[in-house]
């Protein structure tokens, strides 16, 4: 996930920050937890402030494949969140939440998109409610798009919206697995 | 014996010139933004564009390849200095997609197909014409320019290398 750094960024800006999005990223995986059926467990996320043009090369390189769920924030807070997962973690998830056994989803048509689709929906807005109760402001986001393609050209919707070659931004880094072990952590 | 092949990374906003035969300028996974090839065959020097927004206006930022029409000046400029003539130049371009596809029933600022305006409008103005270009649509793509021949190609996810 993404958020533009104010330019007016210091070291107690960044702390607080962190504050919330942690937050933020366990609300979210709770949603998520409970659209799986799967009591989950998460990482403590990883929060990196980074060039924007380094993100695609922290994320396997700009060619790299890829599945990013995009909304947008409205009302008091704005601003845009995407949800990045490796494209072979992508399957993995879909297998997670369709019930199936891994392994099942080999490519994403359009009911595995829709899947992913509400996976953005729901921890986008648990990830937004967190936010938005900390800050004591009003948000809600936009109904989520799933782009299929390389890192590079899903992140241009954020660089193009933004301009913002030369910008900074917040990088949250954030692995979960299901409680049972027996699957591998899913990092995102 | 064919010389071992380099490949130059453009990034973001950047413009890169080449005349060593062992280079291939590559922008990797342009969504909205344009990449735009330049190759004069006589002189064996080639650069690649990778622009992120159409028209720099008087506020933007001062980095010219950022934008399609300041950069595609300093593109000219820059092959003109390494030897290039723009009679002779072959240009090429890829990008310009809308990566949200049907989900931006909006087309928010419909960056893409600006980007592809702003490129049409800046080479009509300078007397120029792309010979080939594979832009629009929903999907990403690399564009690579190779330095020994002047080849240009495109690649897609789940696609192979094609000449454009």
């Amino acid at each position: 996930m993404l958020t533009e750094i104010p330019v007016e960024f210091d070291e107690k800006l960044r702390t607080l920050l962190k504050i919330m999005v942690e937050e933020g990223v366990t609300y979210a995986a709770r949603g998520f937890s409970d659209m799986v059926g799967t009591p989950l467990s998460i990482s403590r996320p990883q929060v990196h402030l980074v060039p924007l043009a380094e993100v695609p090369n922290l994320l396997g390189g700009p060619e790299s494949e890829a599945v990013g769920i995009y909304l947008r924030a409205q009302g008091e807070i704005s601003g845009q969140i995407m949800l990045i997962l490796a494209y072979a973690k992508a399957l993995e998830l879909t297998d997670m939440m369709m019930s199936q056994t891994p392994g099942t989803t080999q490519t994403l048509g359009a009911m595995e998109r829709s899947a992913l689709a509400e996976l953005g929906n729901l921890t986008g807005t648990f990830f937004l409610n967190a936010l938005a109760a900390f800050a004591g402001l009003g948000a809600r986001p936009t109904p989520p798009a799933v782009m299929v393609d390389m890192v590079g050209a899903i992140l241009d919707v954020i660089v193009a919206t933004h301009g913002g070659v030369g910008k900074q931004v917040l990088m949250l880094q954030v692995a979960f697995w299901a409680r049972s072990g027996k699957s591998r952590p899913i990092s995102g | 014996m064919l010389a071992e092949l380099c490949s130059v990374a453009v990034g973001l906003g950047e413009i890169k010139i080449s005349r060593n035969p062992a280079d291939v300028l590559v922008a990797y996974g342009l969504g909205s933004c344009m990449g735009v090839g330049m190759y004069d065959p006589e002189a064996r020097v080639g650069g690649l564009l990778h622009a992120v927004l159409p028209v720099r206006n008087g506020t933007g930022d001062v980095l010219a390849a950022k934008y399609v029409d300041t950069g595609l000046a300093q593109l000219l400029d820059e092959l003109t200095q390494a030897g290039a003539e723009r009679r002779r130049l072959i240009v090429r371009m890829a990008g310009g997609a809308n990566m949200l596809g049907m989900s931006d029933p909006a087309r928010l600022f419909n960056i893409g197909q600006r980007n592809i305006v702003a490129a049409h409008e800046f080479l009509t103005a300078h007397r120029l014409r792309a010979q080939a270009q594979t832009v629009g649509g929903t999907a990403g793509r690399t564009m690579r320019v190779y330095v020994a021949n002047g080849r240009m190609t495109v690649r897609s996810m789940g696609h192979h290398e094609q000449d454009i």
